[in-house]
């Protein structure tokens, strides 16, 4: 697929360190209101990231974390282009972005069986209902995506590492799509920080994902 | 094009989408200028390592030790790319912007390694990167491909590491070095995420992609070796 044209080397914006402030800053108190309402995603999350060692029955909690957090991205991305007017390269990275969600999804779930989590239901509000509010919502999301897998890394067994592994940078690079998009710098930082999945549950309240 | 054998193999093998399979403009002058980075250890040492000192990195397992030398020379390879390229004067508007913060990360995850290392680190190689850091295209083809090789190298070895501490700072490089590679790929307008799994590459696998460039015009040796030896 081709996306854009040679005047893409034209574009610059000239504020490189506008990326990193503006990723989210989680309000600790509107969202510990969130979270506290919240009993199953409290519960899924109160998983803890001094985990015990790497086991198949510690796979399977994690891999609920990341059911998740694959569930809002799909969620998302379908209710975007539903509703976010989005057109041309943002467009092409919404479709993109969702047809891999979608298949996350399914390998995820595939993964877990009939102990799967029950899908979330969601209120993404604004973040949906604009290319603009969308675009800066999506950054989030897959920060928030490359750095909840990243931070369970050293929590899980060595095969499903390697399919998380698989994943991740999948996460990463729809990061640094989006960004590239708005001519912003597009890998802001020179090592990802990792979050404990009580900061992707924060992170998840945040962008819209509620429960059933 | 006839004036990069080498580098056409590279990216015919690197080349997953056949997305760089496209003519690469030939340039004159082959540079082998040893990179000179003199950039201190920064943040990213104490990020990415934590409290891992060098003593202590000097209980990891061998294996890892391996492990983290192999990503010492690939990071080498890049961050000379890039410092190579931005001294080059050849590129302008996003793409050098982009060459500029990728190049500083480059730099960055050298010498966190160099430290983590100590005198276990291999030596800089001296590199000659056949005229590709001197015009923008063949820059950000190379660029794309360098980058995809880095997710593709770091991905192999993830399962195999055995320290918490070393796996913890891989896996954050590993997605550092993919947003690199979607950030190329936009800026040379191919698509950044190819598809919804990104598949690992072998030792092997990128030793005989990484050679097939001829990037690497001296080969990396264990800086102990120069020491004297204890003959007593």
């Amino acid at each position: 697929m081709r996306l854009r044209g040679p005047e893409v080397g034209q574009r610059e914006d000239d504020s490189p360190g506008e990326a990193s402030s503006r990723r989210a800053v989680l309000g600790t108190a509107a969202l510990a209101g969130i979270v506290a309402g919240l009993p199953f995603i409290r519960g899924l999350f109160r998983l803890g990231d001094a985990l015990g060692s790497p086991s198949k029955a510690q796979d399977a909690k994690i891999l609920q974390l990341v059911l998740q957090l694959e569930y809002t991205q799909v969620a998302f991305y379908e209710q975007a282009l539903a509703q976010a007017g989005l057109d041309g390269e943002l467009r092409a990275f919404a479709e993109a972005a969702l047809a891999h969600e979608r298949e996350h999804l399914a390998a995820i779930r595939k993964a877990l069986g009939a102990k799967a989590g029950p899908k979330p239901t969601f209120d993404f509000g604004a973040r949906t209902k604009s290319a603009e509010a969308f675009r800066q919502a999506a950054i989030d999301l897959e920060d928030t995506a490359v750095a909840g897998y990243n931070g369970q890394a050293t929590n899980l067994t060595k095969a499903t590492l390697a399919a998380a592994a698989a994943i991740v940078s999948v996460e990463a690079r729809h990061a640094a799509w989006v960004r590239a998009i708005a001519g912003e710098v597009a890998a802001p930082d020179q090592v990802d920080t990792p979050m404990t999945a009580q900061q992707v549950a924060r992170s998840l309240g945040e962008i819209g994902m509620r429960t059933q | 094009m006839n004036g990069f054998p080498h580098f056409d193999q590279f990216l015919t093998v690197a080349d997953r989408d056949g997305a760089l399979a496209e003519t690469s403009s030939r340039a004159e002058a082959a540079l082998s200028r040893r990179g000179l980075l003199g950039v201190t250890l920064g943040a990213v040492g104490a990020i990415v390592f934590g409290k891992t000192s060098v003593a202590e990195a000097a209980d990891l397992p061998a294996s890892d030790v391996d492990i983290l030398n192999y990503a010492l020379v690939l990071e080498y390879l890049q961050a000379s790319f890039y410092t190579e390229a931005e001294r080059s004067g050849a590129l302008s508007g996003a793409t050098a912007r982009a060459a500029r913060v990728v190049g500083a990360t480059e730099r960055a995850h050298v010498n966190a390694f160099r430290h983590l290392l100590g005198s276990r680190a291999v030596a800089r190689p001296t590199f000659d990167f056949q005229g590709v850091t001197e015009q923008q295209r063949p820059f950000l083809k190379t660029a794309v491909a360098l980058e995809d090789l880095a997710v593709e190298a770091y991905k192999g070895q993830a399962p195999k590491v055995r320290s918490n501490a070393v796996l913890a700072a891989a896996v954050g490089i590993h997605s550092v070095e993919a947003r690199h590679a979607a950030w190329m790929r936009e800026l040379f307008g191919i698509t950044p995420a190819v598809s919804a799994f990104d598949p690992p590459a072998s030792r092997a696998k990128i030793n005989r992609i990484v050679a097939s460039t001829h990037f690497i015009v001296s080969r990396p040796r264990m800086k102990a070796r120069n020491k004297p030896h204890f003959t007593g």
